[in-house]
C-alpha cells in the first residue's frame, strides 16, 4: 500500500436528515475527511443493497450509509426498513469475508452537523486502517480473462 | 408404504377431479435418480415413486402453472417454500393441494458416487442402506454417511401446512441456536471465508441452474438480465461470479427454505447452501422469523419493529 | 504409426508439450469436476473423470472471448484487435466424442459463406491428442450418433490407455510431426494386440440403441406435433445441457465499457433462456419451454442435418448427467421413434 493512499468513500445520505445534516456540517465550516463521495437517496429505506455490492465492486474502498433517526423518518418507516436491510446486509458481507468496518451504517438528523463530521472523521480512520479494498473489484486487467486460460 | 399412499391421493384427486394435474416424482433414467412428472390420468399414478432420490424441490414448477388446480408432492422444506409463496401471494387461495411427505433426508448422489470404484448400474434402498452395484463392485453404504449438507442438519422433516400427510410424522432434530455449519464456517478468519467463496464461485459457468430450480426465484427481470441498469455482466469475470453468488443469496433474505435445490443443481458442484443458511440464521435471531411457517407473520425485510436492534448503527 | 509411450516418462514428455507449445488438459477443479485450461505444470493435469464438464469447444470457443478493444483517445475513438494468436497449441486428453464435435462446430464457424477469425486462429494451429474410452459410461451413447469410444476421426494423435503405457498412434500430417519425440519408442506387437482387445471390449459398452437414424425425417413432421406439450415440461429452463454441449453454439455479443476503455465480446448464450429470442417490441416467438424444448431438438436433429448432412450431437451424455431434473435426451428421441410415439400414444396422459 502506497504511504500516500488516500481511501475512496462512498456515502449514502438520506435527503431528509442525513444529506441536511451534512450540508449544515459544511455552513458551518466543521471540517472532514475529504475522502467521502456523497450521493443522496430519498430515503435510507430506498438503498438497495446491490448500490453497496456495487460501489465495492467499482473499487470503492468503504461505504457509509446514513439515514433519519428511528421514529423521523419523514417517509414514517422507511428508516425501519432500512435498519433491517442493513443489519442483515452487513452480517452477510462479514460472513462472506468483506471485512468489518467496510460498510457502515449510522442516523445522523439535520441538526447534527458535528455528528455527521464526526461520523465521516470515524469511518475513514477506520478504512484507511482497512487498507484498500482487495477482495471484490473488478481490476482493470478482468476485461481481459478468458475462461480456459 | 408412503409410496402406496402417494399413488392413492394423485389417483384419489385426479379421479374426483379435485386438482388438474399432480406433480410427483418417477423413476429416473439413471440409478440415483428420480425425475418429475406432469399427471393428468388417474390411471398413470402408479409410476409414482418416493425414496431418497427425490431431491429436487417440486414447488418451482408452479410458477408455470398457475393456471391450474395442482397436486403437489412436498418434503418438509418444499412445504415451506409454498408457505413462503403464499406469502408473497403468488398463489390464489385453494390452487393447491399439498399431498405432505415426512421425509427421511435426501441422499447426495455425488458424494455416492465418489465412494465407489466405478460407474453405479444399479442402486436402491434397504432399510438404512444405499446399496450400489456396478460392473465389478458392490457395496453397502450407510444412508446417513451420504445425506446433502442441507439435508444433514434439517429440522423441519415433516410439512406444515399441507392438506394432507401421507406418512407417520418422523422424529424431528431438536433445534440448535446456531446452524451447525453457519458456527463452522463462522471460526475461519476473514480471510479463508472469502478465500473460499471466491473458490467457490470461481468454478461458476452462469448455467443459473440455481436460480431455475430455486422456487424462491421467479423474478420476471432477475437482477441479471437488467440491462439498465447493468449490474454485472455476462461473462466469467471472477468478480461478476462472485456479485451474482452474493446478490442471489442476498435476495433469499427471510424467504429460503433450505431446501438445497440449487446446490444439487450445480454441474461445478459450487457450495451455496452455506451462503443461505447463514442468511436464515440472522433472520432468525434479530428478528424471530423462519420462512415458511407460518403463513401469516409478513416476509421480515418488509415488516419492522420499533425495537429492532440496531447496535451497529452509529 | 504405432508408437508407445510409458506411464512413467509421462510427466516428462508433458513437460516437454509445455516447453515448445501452449498445453491445454483436463484440470481439477474439486473432486469430480473438471475442465480444460491451459497447464503450466504436469503435475496440474488429470485424467481421472471419463469426461471435464465443459466441453473441448471451449478451447477454440471460449466462453468469454474478448472480439476487440476500444477507447476514446482524446477526441478519437480507438479500436484495437485482439492479439492474433500466434503461439502452437496441443490439447491433450480429448475424447471421440468431443473431437466429433469440433468437426461440427467446424460447419459453423469455418462455413463456406463465413470464416469466424476467432475460431480459425486457434484451430489452424492446434494440434489434438485423443484420448481412447476404455471404459465408456452407459450414458455415452457416441456409437448411436455415428461414433465410437476409439472414433479416431479429427484426432491427429490418438493414445490408448494400456495401464503401463499408452500405445500412441500418429494420424496425421501434425501427428506425423511426433514422431521423433524422444519419449516416443517403438510400439510391441503386444502392446498393439492389448489395444485391439481393449477396443473390442469398450466397443460393447455404451449405448447404441438411441434410434438417431432418420430422426430428420421424423422430426419433418412434428412441428406441430402435441408431443412438444408435454417433453418439455420438467425442463426448467437453465442452460447446463447447452453450455455443456460440446456442439451447442449460440452467442451473444456485448460491449463492456467502463470510463473510456472497453470492449466487445462474445459470450454464450443459450436458446434455452427465456430472453433468449425476446425482441424489442416485447415480442418472444418462443414464449415458452415448449417452444424453446422443440426448437433445441429441432435444430440438433433437423434443422442442423438438413444443412449439413449430420446430427449436431455426439453423444458424450453431459446433458444427461447433470440435467438437474433428469432430462433424458435419450428419452425424447426415443419417444419420436415409431415405436416410442405408439408407447407414448398409450401412455399420454
Amino acid at each position: 500500500m502506497e504511504a500516500n493512499w488516500e481511501p475512496k468513500i462512498l456515502a449514502f445520505l438520506c435527503n431528509w436528515c442525513s444529506y441536511a445534516g451534512a450540508d449544515l456540517a459544511g455552513t458551518s465550516r466543521i471540517q472532514y475527511p475529504t475522502n467521502i463521495r456523497v450521493i443522496r437517496v430519498p430515503c435510507s429505506g430506498r438503498i438497495n443493497p446491490l448500490f453497496i455490492l456495487k460501489a465495492l465492486q467499482s473499487g470503492i474502498d468503504g461505504v457509509l450509509v446514513s439515514g433519519c433517526h428511528p421514529g423521523d423518518c419523514h417517509y414514517i418507516s422507511g428508516n425501519y426498513i432500512g435498519r433491517r436491510k442493513s443489519a442483515t446486509l452487513k452480517r452477510f458481507l462479514e460472513y462472506l469475508g468483506i471485512e468489518e468496518g467496510r460498510v457502515q451504517f449510522s442516523w445522523v438528523s439535520a441538526a447534527e452537523g458535528g455528528k455527521f463530521s464526526q461520523v465521516v472523521n470515524e469511518v475513514t480512520q477506520g478504512i484507511k486502517r482497512l487498507g484498500p479494498s482487495r477482495r471484490f473489484g473488478k481490476r482493470s486487467d478482468e476485461f481481459r480473462v478468458q475462461s480456459s486460460e | 408404504m408412503i409410496q402406496q399412499k402417494i399413488r392413492e391421493k394423485a389417483k384419489e384427486l385426479l379421479s374426483k377431479k379435485e386438482v388438474d394435474l399432480v406433480i410427483g416424482f418417477v423413476k429416473g433414467t439413471l440409478p440415483l435418480r428420480t425425475t418429475p412428472r406432469f399427471i393428468r390420468n388417474p390411471e398413470k399414478t402408479d409410476r409414482l415413486i418416493w425414496n431418497p432420490f427425490c431431491e429436487n424441490n417440486l414447488a418451482t414448477y408452479l410458477h408455470k402453472f398457475r393456471q391450474f388446480k395442482v397436486g403437489l408432492v412436498v418434503k418438509g422444506c418444499d412445504a415451506r417454500s409454498i408457505t413462503a409463496l403464499f406469502l408473497e401471494k403468488r398463489f390464489k387461495p385453494n390452487q393447491l393441494f399439498l399431498m405432505g411427505v415426512p421425509c427421511q433426508r435426501m441422499v447426495d448422489r455425488r458424494k455416492v458416487e465418489k465412494a465407489v470404484p466405478g460407474e453405479i448400474l444399479h442402486a436402491h434402498e434397504q432399510e438404512d442402506l444405499i446399496i450400489v452395484e456396478g460392473d465389478d463392485f458392490e457395496k453397502a453404504l450407510k444412508r446417513d454417511d451420504f445425506l446433502y449438507p442441507s439435508c444433514q442438519a434439517c429440522t423441519h422433516r415433516n410439512p406444515i401446512n399441507v392438506d394432507v400427510l401421507l406418512g407417520d410424522p418422523v422424529e424431528e432434530f431438536p433445534l440448535t441456536e446456531i446452524h451447525p455449519e453457519v458456527k463452522e464456517f463462522e471460526k475461519k478468519s476473514p480471510e479463508e471465508r472469502w478465500n473460499f467463496f471466491e473458490k467457490e464461485s470461481g468454478r461458476c459457468i452462469r448455467c443459473y441452474a440455481c436460480r431455475e430450480v430455486c422456487p424462491m426465484c421467479y423474478c420476471a427481470e432477475c437482477f441479471v438480465d437488467s440491462s439498465n441498469p447493468k449490474w454485472i455482466e455476462r461473462g466469467l469475470s471472477p468478480s461478476d461470479l462472485q456479485f451474482y453468488h452474493m446478490v442471489r443469496a442476498y435476495h433469499q433474505t427471510g424467504r429460503c427454505t433450505g431446501c438445497g435445490a440449487c446446490e444439487r443443481a450445480c454441474p461445478m458442484e459450487i457450495r451455496l447452501t452455506y451462503l443461505t443458511q447463514k442468511l436464515n440464521q440472522d433472520v432468525k435471531e434479530l428478528f424471530a422469523f423462519e420462512a415458511g411457517i407460518d403463513p401469516d407473520t409478513p416476509p421480515p425485510l418488509s415488516a419492522f419493529e420499533i425495537e429492532d436492534r440496531q447496535e451497529f448503527i452509529k | 504409426m504405432k508408437l508407445r509411450l510409458d506411464k512413467k516418462d509421462l510427466k516428462s514428455f508433458l513437460q516437454s508439450l509445455i516447453d515448445q507449445y501452449d498445453l491445454y488438459a483436463p484440470v481439477q477443479l474439486t473432486e469430480g469436476v473438471s475442465v480444460y485450461k491451459k497447464i503450466d505444470r504436469p503435475g496440474e493435469v488429470s485424467l481421472t473423470l471419463l469426461n471435464p464438464q465443459k466441453p473441448l469447444k471451449e478451447i477454440f470457443f471460449p466462453q468469454s472471448e474478448v472480439m476487440f478493444d476500444f477507447e476514446k483517445v482524446g477526441k478519437r475513438n480507438q479500436v484495437t484487435s485482439t492479439e492474433e494468436v500466434k503461439k502452437e497449441r496441443v490439447i491433450l486428453g480429448a475424447r471421440p466424442c468431443d473431437i466429433q464435435a469440433i468437426s461440427i462446430l467446424d460447419e459453423i464457424f469455418l462455413g463456406k459463406d463465413y470464416t469466424d477469425v476467432y475460431f480459425l486462429q486457434k484451430r489452424k494451429l492446434t494440434t489434438i491428442i485423443g484420448f481412447s474410452c476404455n471404459h465408456p459410461l452407459s450414458t455415452c451413447f457416441c456409437s448411436s450418433t455415428g461414433g465410437s469410444p476409439f472414433f479416431r476421426e479429427g484426432a491427429d494423435l490418438f493414445f490408448i490407455d494400456l495401464e503401463e503405457a499408452f500405445l500412441v498412434e500418429l494420424l496425421t500430417e501434425k501427428g506425423m510431426a511426433f514422431q521423433k519425440n524422444r519419449f516416443f519408442k517403438e510400439a510391441d506387437p503386444k502392446d498393439i494386440s492389448l489395444a485391439k482387445e481393449i477396443e473390442e471390449k469398450a466397443s460393447t459398452k455404451g449405448d447404441a440403441s438411441v434410434p438417431i437414424e432418420r430422426i430428420e425425417k421424423r422430426l419433418n413432421l412434428m412441428m406441430e406435433s402435441p408431443f412438444w406439450d408435454r417433453v418439455h415440461e420438467k425442463c426448467m429452463g437453465c442452460r447446463i445441457c447447452t453450455y455443456l454441449c460440446p456442439t451447442c453454439h449460440c452467442f451473444d455479443i456485448v460491449d463492456e465499457a467502463l470510463n473510456n476503455r472497453g470492449h466487445r465480446v462474445r459470450n454464450w448464450d443459450s436458446c434455452l433462456s427465456s430472453l433468449y429470442s425476446q425482441e424489442t417490441s416485447g415480442h418472444n416467438p418462443r414464449p415458452s419451454g415448449r417452444e424453446r424444448t422443440r426448437q433445441r431438438l429441432m435444430h440438433k436433429f433437423n434443422y442442423f442435418p438438413k444443412n449439413f448432412g449430420r446430427v449436431a450431437c455426439v453423444g458424450c451424455g453431459r446433458c444427461i448427467l447433470y440435467c438437474p431434473v433428469n432430462f433424458d435426451i435419450r428419452q425424447a428421441i426415443e419417444l419420436t421413434s415409431p415405436k416410442g410415439i405408439k408407447k407414448e400414444k398409450a401412455e399420454v396422459n
